[in-house]
């Protein structure tokens, strides 16, 4: 069976709203990754290409962090029509598996976090992680949150002070998406506040 | 189902422009995202935001409700709900609890929403701050600025001039300590159901071209003042004539015969649910 552009794609997007609207809930992609076909996919996990054809269009600019940057803008831009940019222009950033080192960071940074008048006109970034089940504790607060959520992200990078600094002046900010090895997304909207869990023995 | 046209009406260019205004506004409580809003088969200011907002969501599986008011069966909410369903084949309902998105115009309904569904509210004027400043880039600055002051000297006049804050519908709320925003003109009776919500409520002005979102369990709190509280609608010692609930909305209708005035749920389908949940065993 083929990638359904009009049902699969709504079905991830209400995902995207479900996982976006409460922060800490994990939404499975799984069977609409598997519809992607093994060769549409140059040099992107099936998951990075679902959200951006439910996201991108001609009207979006989004920006690559991988080895393989150019393959992967190639395969995005030829499918979506969405322009690439420099990382302070990119309404989209996408953070592959096999970035350097640092690179969250520096798009986090660099990112374009709105102005007070229009802040929606900010980046949302999505980053490739192992594993959104397992890794770092970090507890959530905030929009969508009952009281908190606890949380498991496996990354080695030094983000969420990065992402603190960026968003210290609401509604000023970045968004983040994250998809794993195993289709799962996880979405941490500026309005999440998240700190470290560290469990005392 | 009409196959004559894509599925939910629009071209996915359309859909996929409001998606990512949704998903910035669920990211901004309060904060009115603009939009394309497309020409919609309804006119402009008759429920095109909400619409739009119903489109970009729905899918097969969903199960829509449409209430105008309060009620199922109204001309507005027939016919959105006949445009939704000839193009996409989704199943309506009248029941709050079956519905997985619930379309409304000025009302929250009675029965409590839960985590499976997202409300979506029609709204003709998305701006609270318009009364007094009717240029958007001055609203968009007060907004940006935090600059509310004019929305409380709204309320502080009312109270000058009549005694207690006279908003009846649409009295203004301050979103996740950030945004004053328009809830709709939803009667104040129904501002409390906002704070802390377990559904999402997406907000769609197609007119005015904005979204804007209340995430689940966000702080939405109405303005008032310590001296003044903010007080919703009372309808004590009132019940409805039909099914006797208390502590509902009730409209006021007259006898125009008997000039006798009596109350009614204005929320239809919590009425009929009531009678029918009575009736059976014959007592109250």
């Amino acid at each position: 069976m083929k990638l359904d552009i009009v049902h699969d794609l709504q079905s991830v997007y209400r995902k995207m709203v479900d996982s976006t609207s409460r922060p800490g809930l994990i939404s499975d992609l799984k069977k609409e990754a598997a519809l992607i076909e093994a060769e549409d996919n140059k040099g992107c996990t099936p998951s990075l290409l679902l959200l951006a054809q439910t996201l991108f269009d001609q009207e979006v600019s989004f920006k690559v962090f991988s080895t393989q940057a150019d393959t992967v803008t190639q395969t995005i831009n030829q499918l979506t029509y969405a322009k690439p940019t420099e990382t302070k222009n990119a309404d989209y950033l996408l953070i592959l598996q096999d970035a350097k080192k640092g690179s969250l960071e520096e798009a986090i940074i660099n990112a374009k976090a709105g102005t007070l008048k229009n802040p929606h006109t900010s980046a949302t970034i999505i980053v490739e992680v192992d594993s959104v089940t397992s890794g770092e504790a970090l507890l959530l607060k905030g929009p969508g949150i009952h009281t908190t959520e606890l949380i498991f992200l496996d990354l080695n990078e030094n983000w969420l002070e990065s992402r603190q600094e960026k968003n210290k002046e609401y509604p000023l900010g970045i968004d983040l998406i994250f998809i794993d090895q195993h289709h799962q997304l996880l979405s941490l909207p500026r309005t999440t506040q998240i700190t470290r869990n560290r469990v005392t023995v | 189902m009409n196959t004559a046209y894509n599925f939910a009406f629009f071209d996915e260019g359309s859909k996929r422009e409001i998606r990512r205004a949704t998903l910035k506004a669920i990211a901004i409580p309060g904060y009115q995202v603009p939009f394309a809003s497309r020409e919609m088969p309804i006119g402009r200011g008759w429920g095109t935001g909400g619409l739009q907002l119903t489109l970009s969501l729905i899918g097969r599986s969903d199960v829509l409700k449409v209430i105008d008011q309060g009620s199922d069966e109204s001309v507005n909410a027939v016919n959105i709900k006949k445009l939704v369903s000839d193009t996409t084949g989704v199943i309506t309902t009248d029941h709050t609890r079956e519905a997985t998105l619930i379309q409304s115009r000025h009302r929250i309904p009675e029965v409590p929403l839960n985590k499976d569904q997202i409300l979506i509210l029609q709204v003709p004027l998305p701006e609270p701050l318009r009364d007094y400043e009717p240029s958007e880039n001055e609203t968009k600055k007060l907004h940006a600025e935090k600059e509310y002051s004019g929305a409380w000297l709204m309320l502080f006049e009312q109270i000058m001039k009549y005694g207690s804050m006279t908003t009846g519908a649409d009295h203004p709320v301050m979103v996740h300590d950030r945004y004053v925003m328009a809830p709709s003109p939803i009667p104040r009776f129904d501002n409390p159901k906002m704070h802390e919500s377990e559904a999402l409520i997406l907000l769609g002005a197609g007119r005015e071209k904005k979204v804007y979102a209340v995430p689940p369990y966000t702080k939405v709190v109405s303005l008032d003042f310590e001296d003044y509280p903010f007080e919703p609608e009372s309808f004590l010692d009132k019940h409805c004539r039909l099914c006797g609930s208390t502590g509902v909305f009730l409209d006021e209708l007259v006898d125009e015969e008997t000039n006798e005035t009596f109350y009614q749920c204005n929320d239809t389908s919590y009425c009929i649910e009531i009678l029918n949940e009575v009736e059976p065993f014959g007592v109250k």
